[in-house]
């Protein structure tokens, strides 16, 4: 209470209002983000003040949503998206894990445990959690040929909880391709090399894989062709604009000759790399009908645009500066920053570059390239919300199949780990426990069982008869999950249903800390507001 | 013709630009109106350096300011992100298409348009059935919603810069940051913008390039950023990335401060909070642009500058209408055709582009970045012999913690005149207004070393939704007049119509203290041994030696205007 003495204004909660507090955040959030998990999860559609909607299955994109106040579920919350930053999913199970630590803490903490013996009794569960999940995980030998099947089955695994089933077994398809594109076996995947790109169409929902680029910009020149086969890339970042200003030069030239004749100079310097671009395309075309693209990062001018038209070359400027890396590696080639070194090797090759124009969008595909290491995802949808959401399931789908790439393991699903740990920790650990931790090993064991709950509650299911069905399946050695249609235990292996190794371990991991620190809270001080009423 | 492209950051900073693209939209509006003033319609001012031509997928032309607004989630209150152009607002929610188990919706109440919004969103519905039908009878729609009560309204209900914005945005323009989890009040110190997310910078990035790659010849970057809290150092990220992508494309950067940023802090360690803050998002936003325009004043109703205004501190619709006014008259000279040396039009006269604003003020005999801005919000009328003595008294600052009287031979000075009335409440001819310039900077003591005059015909438009803060010396023309008008102490929209304004860039060691104090408090309060802010700086995630590089950079720009300065090499 020193504090009160420091500062008059401040709000002081003590140890058991403190608690409360922090469990009942925790539950809040848990209630919130519950009906999402699985493929019989509801799906949400948020309708701001102003119209805005955004339409998730996802507990990262709702978390970041909405408005969160509370500083315990803000703290819940960034646990839960960080740990969507590390593994690409899992956000909703980590929230609900954490608030079924929650939940389960509260019975023992109500009946008068001190909240450090629990505290001990997770950190022994949590450890043998892990040890349990090396045993329990099933391995995937990757080599130079992965197991296609095997990813595909991870993929639609998560696919299928954040999009209708048939559009998720496209989608599914599509995403296993895009990796297996990207991946070369002596580098670790970088994901970026995947472009997610979009395009509005009315009524249609459609998504394809580009082997090659889509660019969201085309050429600024009218006499540049919209379609050209067999064509060179040049990548460059090479400013092709004259950047100097006439009124600079103002103080130094005293008629319109003179001015004139100072634009002249100025522009050249542009022209000759202008002209360097030229030449190479004149050196590596002349006698086939091959065409020349220029791909640039930098601005190109007017005067520069007509220049290269006219030599029948097409150019883009001001490319993202991450399709420099892309294309390079779709096409083949290098990007050069400067035309003094230009060579026939620099550039990089495409069967098939084409322009497509919504509206004033316009679209620039690079396809039929040979030996792609990059790749574009094109989703289209009718509305933005709608792509929005088909967009945040690729990435979660591209991220399982990173993950399991990776981990070269995958875990078995539908619910099915959690009940193998949980009947481990009590049947075995438990009793290698002395004293009162025991119930902390308890509690986080049952804890566990939130997820086969949850999957269960969502697909209308009754959670008491589908928990005593699958414990007992497991009690008799059978590793089973829940078939979400009709209650029954089902074997995940046979259904093709499995999660993320890493995902998972990333659960057992975060998910325990942070219960463990809003457990052992026992003062909550703000100096100057009331937290208790609504501000 | 080269294109602006306008970045606005932060509350406040969107205030400012919803004021000042008001003035575009009412320029563009006199422009076409047939039965408009004349001066309006041949303006000479090229609209498509800040404005960009598109088309909706419907084939729809659109006009739409090349502006990209960083703001919270949140504060664009009844107006959507994606702005009503491009998308046709749904009256049902729509279907849902990925998913066909169940659906919940959590709808937020929708926020009410207010009524000038009510009354925009009319005008628009009725001249689309108008074109529809055409010959259909010509009277006019009965307006339900009376002009006075708008203005009345938006004296008193201004909450979010949308709810005055009578402009078209595209949908790249408005970007809402979200999974913040903090209300404005949070956002406020300077650490909490370095923790925003990569994925958010990069969007913003995106966003940016749209606009750039569209450009033919950009000439430069005109940033608007909210000077507190976490927004400077979202914008100081954005502006180096800026420097690294468009090297040579100058950034003109207006550091504005909303008059709430300088309420006095309650305890001593906001004190320090807020001098460190303004010492290192001075720095760093410094440091990343060619020019530097501090912009916000303590109290702005007392300052000189608003001699004829009337202005509540405390509303941000007041003072942001001020500092717009002010932003508008600079950017004249960007739009204006250049013509070379000796040829002027009837029209404008004085064309420079940003590149060359930096080279005025900036490039010749000091390389000082920081600059101040002066106004005459209205300027004086050019009748009489003593406006040659007093016109230039009536320039007075909306940059803070300056020095007054200083005496400076070096100063360089860019000034823009528009709208200016000559005798008889006529508007002067370009010619007059360059010849009373001239003879007032030779009846002046000390004459700058270099001063730049751009004069424009065409005066700043009082668009409806422009604050009543006139006092009633200001007549329908902007005139001032010699007695008060007696039936309003304050005159808005609806009594006046426009008003001559006189702007003016300055780069004078005027600005010596603003540089001194920010100095001064960074070795006082961050690098000194056992400073008392050194935890503070740390929290921001500012080691040390960077915090030294800062206050390297700051007495480096001090040198600049100082070459013998007590300061520049103290290190005790």
């Amino acid at each position: 209470m020193s504090i009160r003495m420091l500062n008059p204004n401040a709000e002081v909660l003590n140890k058991s209002a403190a608690l409360h507090m922090n469990i009942n955040a925790a539950k809040g959030l848990q209630d919130v983000l519950k009906s999402n998990l699985g493929p019989k999860g509801t799906i949400k559609m948020l309708v701001g003040g102003a119209g805005d909607i955004k339409l998730t299955k996802d507990g990262n994109t709702l978390l970041k949503e909405m408005q969160i106040q509370n500083p315990t579920a803000i703290m819940i919350a960034r646990t839960a998206t960080a740990q969507d930053d590390i593994s690409g999913d899992g956000t909703t199970s980590t929230v609900i894990f954490i608030g079924e630590l929650m939940k389960q803490s509260e019975r023992y903490i109500d009946e008068g445990m001190h909240p450090r013996v629990l505290v001990d009794g997770f950190e022994i569960a949590k450890r043998a959690t892990l040890q349990f999940l090396e045993k329990f995980k099933t391995v995937v030998v990757m080599g130079n040929e992965p197991d296609k099947e095997i990813l595909k089955m991870v993929a639609r695994t998560t696919l299928r909880t954040k999009l209708y089933e048939a559009l998720a077994d496209q989608l599914t398809d599509i995403v296993v391709n895009a990796v297996l594109c990207i991946r070369n076996p002596e580098e670790a995947i970088d994901l970026f090399m995947v472009e997610i790109m979009h395009m509005r169409h009315k009524f249609d929902v459609d998504t394809r894989l580009v082997e090659g680029l889509v660019l969201d910009h085309g050429s600024r020149h009218p006499d540049m062709k919209r379609r050209a086969e067999n064509c060179y890339i040049l990548t460059c970042n090479v400013s092709l604009e004259y950047e100097k200003s006439e009124v600079n030069a103002g103080f130094f030239y005293s008629n319109a000759e003179q001015r004139e004749a100072m634009v002249a100079a100025e522009r050249r310097q542009v022209d000759e790399r202008v002209n360097k671009i030229i030449e190479l395309k004149n050196k590596v075309c002349s006698g086939n009908d091959n065409n020349f693209v220029v791909i640039n990062q930098k601005g190109i001018d007017p005067p520069s645009l007509d220049l290269l038209a006219r030599a029948g070359i097409i150019a883009l400027r001001r490319a993202k500066r991450r399709n420099m890396e892309r294309l390079v590696l779709a096409c083949g080639g290098e990007a050069v920053n400067s035309v003094d070194d230009l060579t026939p090797d620099s550039l990089g090759w495409a069967g098939l570059v084409y322009e497509h124009i919504l509206g004033e969008e316009k679209y620039t595909f690079v396809e039929n390239v040979k030996n792609p290491y990059s790749c574009t995802i094109l989703i289209k949808g009718p509305n933005d919300h709608t792509i929005a959401q088909i967009k945040d399931a690729v990435r979660d789908g591209l991220r399982a199949v990173k993950n399991t790439i990776e981990d070269e393991s995958v875990v078995l699903g539908a619910g099915a780990f959690e009940v193998a740990a949980r009947q481990y920790l009590i049947n075995e650990v438990k009793k290698t426990v002395q004293g009162r931790a025991q119930l902390g090993v308890e509690a986080f064991a049952n804890a566990l069982l939130v997820v086969p709950k949850t999957l269960a509650e969502n697909s209308g299911l009754d959670t008491q008869d589908v928990i005593i069905a699958l414990t007992g399946a497991h009690d008799q050695g059978n590793v089973v999950g829940l078939n979400q249609h009709t209650g029954e235990p089902i074997d995940p292996q046979m259904e093709g249903i499995f999660d993320n190794y890493s995902v998972k371990r990333q659960i057992i991991n975060s998910g325990p800390v942070i219960a463990s620190q809003l457990l052992l809270v026992d003062e909550v001080i703000r100096a100057g507001r009331n937290m208790r009423k609504p501000n | 013709m080269k294109e602006i492209v306008t970045v606005q950051v932060g509350g406040f900073a969107n205030f400012v630009g919803s004021h000042f693209w008001n003035f575009q939209d009412e320029l563009l509006g006199l422009a076409s109106d047939p039965s408009g003033d004349s001066v309006f319609k041949n303006n000479a001012l090229n609209m498509d350096v800040l404005y960009r031509t598109g088309e909706t997928q419907q084939g729809t032309l659109t006009y739409t300011p090349r502006l990209l607004s960083v703001n919270f989630q949140g504060s664009l209150g009844s107006m959507s992100s994606f702005g009503t152009l491009y998308n046709e607002v749904a009256s049902t929610p729509p279907d849902v298409l990925t998913w066909t188990g169940n659906v919940s919706t959590h709808a937020s109440e929708p926020r009410r348009r207010n009524l000038f919004l009510q009354r925009l969103y009319e005008e628009e519905r009725d001249s689309l059935t108008q074109e529809n039908a055409i010959n259909g009878g010509r009277n006019k729609p009965q307006r339900e919603i009376k002009d006075e009560d708008i203005v009345e309204f938006l004296e008193n209900g201004v909450q979010y810069w949308t709810d005055f914005s009578k402009v078209h945005y595209h949908p790249q323009s408005l970007y809402e940051m979200s999974g913040l989890w903090m209300g404005a009040q949070e956002f406020d110190s300077y650490g909490i913008g370095r923790d925003t997310s990569w994925a958010l910078r990069e969007e913003i990035s995106e966003r940016l390039r749209f606009f750039v790659e569209e450009c033919d010849h950009i000439q430069g970057f005109q940033f608007i950023v909210n000077d507190s809290g976490g927004f400077s150092s979202v914008s100081a990220d954005f502006l180096e990335n800026i420097a690294d992508e468009y090297t040579n494309t100058p950034v003109l950067l207006y550091a504005v401060k909303d008059p709430g940023s300088h309420m006095i802090p309650k305890s001593q360690k906001q004190v320090v909070s807020k001098n460190l803050h303004d010492a290192v998002s001075f720095s760093r936003l410094s440091s990343f642009c060619k020019l530097i325009v501090p912009v916000g004043l303590p109290s702005l109703s007392r300052s000189k500058a608003s001699t004829f205004l009337c202005i509540e501190d405390e509303k941000p619709y007041h003072c942001s209408a001020v500092y717009a006014s002010a932003l508008h008259t600079i950017s004249l000279p960007f739009r204006m055709e250049p013509l070379g040396p000796s040829a002027d039009s009837c029209y404008v006269s004085g064309a420079v582009d940003i590149h060359g604003v930096v080279e005025i003020l900036s490039g010749q005999a000091r390389q000082n970045r920081v600059i101040i801005l002066d106004v005459a919000m209205p300027a004086p009328s050019l009748t009489g012999k003593q406006v040659e003595q007093s016109f230039l008294g009536n320039l007075q600052t909306l940059t803070p913690e300056i020095s007054e009287d200083v005496e400076d031979l070096q100063a360089v000075e860019s000034m823009t005149i528009h709208g200016a009335l000559g005798s008889g409440g006529r508007r002067a001819p370009i010619s007059e207004v360059k010849d009373m310039v001239r003879a007032a900077y030779e009846n002046v003591m000390t004459k700058p070393r270099f001063c730049n005059l751009s004069v424009a015909l065409c005066p700043l438009p009082i668009p409806l939704p422009f604050p009543k803060i006139f006092g009633n010396l200001v007549s329908q023309h902007g005139e001032l007049l010699g007695s008060p008008v007696v039936d309003s102490p304050l005159r808005g929209s609806l009594d006046v119509h426009s008003i001559p304004l006189a702007a003016r860039l300055r780069s004078s060691s005027a600005v010596l203290p603003f540089l001194e104090n920010r100095l001064g408090n960074i070795r006082r309060l961050g690098i000194q041994q056992g400073a008392a802010g050194a935890e503070i700086v740390r929290y921001w995630g500012y080691g040390k030696d960077e915090l030294e590089d800062m206050g390297e950079t700051l007495s480096k720009m001090v040198l600049e205007l100082d070459p013998y300065s007590q300061m520049s090499s103290d290190s005790d």
